[in-house]
C-alpha cells in the first residue's frame, strides 16, 4: 500500500482512519473524488458512507464523473473558530452537481463576491509536502 | 393514562458575562425565587439538568454538582443534552416522567457558563457540533451554518439584509426593557445593518450572544397543581422534530424541516392552530433563524416572513408578538438555559408580570416556544395554555 495520506481541509481532526476511508483518500490522492453506492439498493452518498443509511448494507466507492456544479449557497467566514483563525476570511460553499449530489468545500480562487447560482468547478489540492490532500471549488 | 402537567413556578438569573458566578451560583440564583415561594426541596421529587456544553467548564456529571448545590442531592436527577435545544428537551423529559406518573413534581434547571474562554474558543467549541469529518474541518462555525441558510434565503426570495437588521432592532428594543438581559441596549437600524461582518451575509447584530446564565421551572401533575399555584400554565402541546445532520443534505435551506415537523406535532397535540397563538418565543440564535421560524411555525407562508417584520406584527401589540424579552439576540443565549428561559418568559407574560408595561403582552392565553438545536438537527416546540 502507498504511503498513508491525510485529508487536508485546512484543519484536519478526524484521525479515526478506517480502511474504507483510507481507500477513499488514496483515490483522492489521484485527483479522483469518490462517492459511495449501496451494493444492495444503489443509493449514492457524497460525502461517502461505508454503510447505507437505509439498512446498513456495505457501500462501494464509485468515481464522481461530474466536474461542474452550481453554487447552492455560501458563507464568507470573517470570524473563524480558533483552529482556523489564521486563515480568515475564507469562503465555504455548497456546490450542487447536475445529478443533484452536493459537496461542501472551500472556494479558493474568488476575485469578486460569490453569488448563488454561479458556476463552480471541482478542483484538488495538496499540501507542499504532498502528505495532505483535499478537494475544493474553483470559479 | 397520561396526566395533565402544568408549569407552576419559575426563576431566572441575570444573563450576561457573569464573572461573579459559576454554574453553581447561577443555579442558586435561578432556584431561589422558587424556594422563596415555598416550593422547597422537600416538595420536589426529582430534577433534570439542562447543561449543553461541558467543554466550556470541563465539569463532567453536571447534574450531580447542580443537584447538590441547590440542596437536591438526595433526589433523583439526570442530565439531558441536545445542543441549543437542551432546555426544552429537558422539559420534555421531565414532562414525560410526570405525565406517566413516575414523579408528581419536578424541577427543570437550565444553565450554561460560556464566558471563561475567549470568543474564538467558544466559536471553536460550538463548531464541533457540525460533522467532525466533513464540516468542521472547513471551519463552518455556528454562525456559518446560519449564514448558509441566509445566503440561500436572500437569493431565493430576493430579500435584502435590511429585513434581518429590523429583527435585530426589535430584539434590542425589548431587551433594553428586560433587566435580566445580557445586552440591554437599543440599537439603531443603521448600526444593525452595517455592523462588522461575522459570517457574511450575517454581521455582528445578526448573531446571538455568548452568555452565562440559568433559568428554572417547576412542573407538577394535575392533582398536585393547586398546592403550588392558582395560576398554572398547562403544557398543552409538545412537538419534537429532527433534520439531516449535514446541512448540505437538507432538501431546502430556507426552512428547517425538523422545526416544521415539531410545530405541526405540537399544534396537533394541542388541537390549536398558529392563529390561536398570542405570543411566541422563537429560537433567534441568528436573525435569519427568527425569520425562518415565523414560517416554520406557520405564522407566515414560505418567503413571506418579512411581512411580519415590515408590518411590525412581531411587536407587543402586533398579530404575533415574538421575543419581547429580547430573545437570544439581546437577552442572551446560555445554551442549556435558553429553552427553560423561553418557558419562564411565557409564564411571566401570561401572569402579566413583565418588569415593564412597555414589554407586557396583553391577555396571553396561548404561548408558543420554538427551541432549535445546532442548525436544526433537534427542535422542540411547546404550546402553553393559561390555566386561570
Amino acid at each position: 500500500m502507498a504511503e498513508k495520506k491525510e485529508l487536508y481541509l485546512g484543519y484536519s481532526t478526524d484521525k479515526a482512519i478506517t480502511p474504507f476511508f483510507q481507500n477513499w483518500l488514496e483515490y483522492l490522492d489521484q485527483d479522483k473524488l469518490m462517492k459511495s453506492k449501496c451494493s444492495k439498493c444503489g443509493t449514492e452518498y457524497l460525502p461517502p458512507r461505508q454503510h447505507c443509511q437505509k439498512d446498513m448494507s456495505e457501500c462501494t466507492l464509485v468515481e464522481v464523473s461530474e466536474r461542474e456544479a452550481k453554487l447552492y449557497s455560501y458563507v464568507i467566514v470573517d470570524f473563524a473558530p480558533e483552529s482556523l483563525s489564521s486563515k480568515q476570511p475564507y469562503v465555504v460553499a455548497i456546490g450542487e452537481f447536475p445529478s443533484g449530489l452536493r459537496l461542501t468545500a472551500h472556494i479558493t480562487n474568488l476575485t469578486s463576491m460569490p453569488e448563488v447560482g454561479m458556476n463552480l468547478k471541482l478542483g484538488f489540492d495538496k499540501s507542499p509536502d504532498g502528505k495532505m490532500i483535499t478537494y475544493r471549488w474553483l470559479v | 393514562m397520561v396526566r395533565r402537567v402544568a408549569v407552576v413556578a419559575g426563576g431566572h438569573s441575570k444573563f450576561g458575562k457573569r464573572y461573579d458566578a459559576t454554574m453553581r451560583e447561577l443555579c442558586a440564583e435561578a432556584s431561589k425565587p422558587i424556594y422563596d415561594e415555598g416550593i422547597t426541596q422537600d416538595k420536589i421529587d426529582a430534577s433534570v439538568l439542562s447543561y449543553a456544553a461541558s467543554q466550556f467548564t470541563g465539569q463532567g456529571a453536571g447534574s450531580a454538582l447542580m443537584a447538590d448545590y441547590i440542596g437536591l442531592q438526595e433526589k433523583p436527577h439526570l442530565r439531558v443534552e441536545s445542543a441549543c435545544t437542551t432546555g426544552t428537551a429537558s422539559l420534555r423529559a421531565a414532562w414525560g416522567m410526570v405525565a406517566a406518573g413516575l414523579y408528581d413534581v419536578m424541577l427543570v434547571m437550565g444553565v450554561e457558563q460560556m464566558n471563561r474562554v475567549s470568543s474564538a474558543t467558544a466559536t471553536e467549541y460550538m463548531s464541533r457540533a457540525g460533522d467532525m469529518r466533513w464540516e468542521y474541518p472547513y471551519g463552518i462555525s455556528f454562525p456559518a451554518f446560519y449564514a448558509l441558510m441566509a445566503s440561500r434565503y436572500m437569493s431565493e426570495y430576493n430579500m435584502p439584509h435590511d429585513v434581518l437588521a429590523h429583527i435585530a432592532v426589535k430584539s434590542h428594543f425589548y431587551g433594553a426593557q428586560n433587566p435580566k438581559a445580557h445586552l440591554p441596549k437599543e440599537v439603531p437600524f443603521e448600526e444593525a445593518n452595517n455592523a462588522i461582518p461575522i459570517c457574511r451575509p450575517l454581521n455582528l447584530y445578526d448573531c446571538s450572544l455568548i452568555t452565562d446564565g440559568a433559568a428554572a421551572v417547576v412542573i407538577a401533575a394535575e392533582d398536585r397543581v393547586k398546592e403550588f399555584t392558582d395560576r398554572p400554565m398547562w403544557i398543552k402541546g409538545i412537538g419534537a422534530g429532527a433534520s439531516e445532520n449535514m446541512i448540505q443534505d437538507r432538501p431546502s435551506l430556507t426552512s428547517i424541516p425538523g422545526a416544521k415537523r415539531a410545530a405541526n406535532a405540537a399544534y396537533a397535540m394541542a388541537g390549536l392552530e398558529p392563529k390561536d397563538m398570542n405570543m411566541a418565543q422563537v429560537h433567534d440564535c441568528f436573525t435569519i433563524a427568527e425569520l425562518i421560524a415565523y414560517e416554520d411555525c406557520g405564522f407566515a407562508e414560505p418567503g413571506k416572513g418579512r411581512e411580519i417584520v415590515e408590518n411590525k406584527e412581531n411587536y407587543i401589540d402586533g398579530r404575533i408578538p415574538v421575543n419581547c424579552d429580547g430573545g437570544l439576540k439581546s437577552k442572551g443565549h446560555p445554551l442549556g438555559a435558553t429553552g427553560v428561559s423561553m418557558t419562564y418568559e411565557i409564564m411571566k407574560q401570561m401572569r402579566g408580570e413583565a418588569e415593564k408595561s412597555s414589554r407586557q403582552i396583553k391577555d396571553v392565553k396561548y404561548g408558543l416556544a420554538h427551541n432549535v438545536g445546532q442548525s436544526g438537527q433537534f427542535v422542540n416546540v411547546f404550546i402553553f395554555e393559561r390555566g386561570w
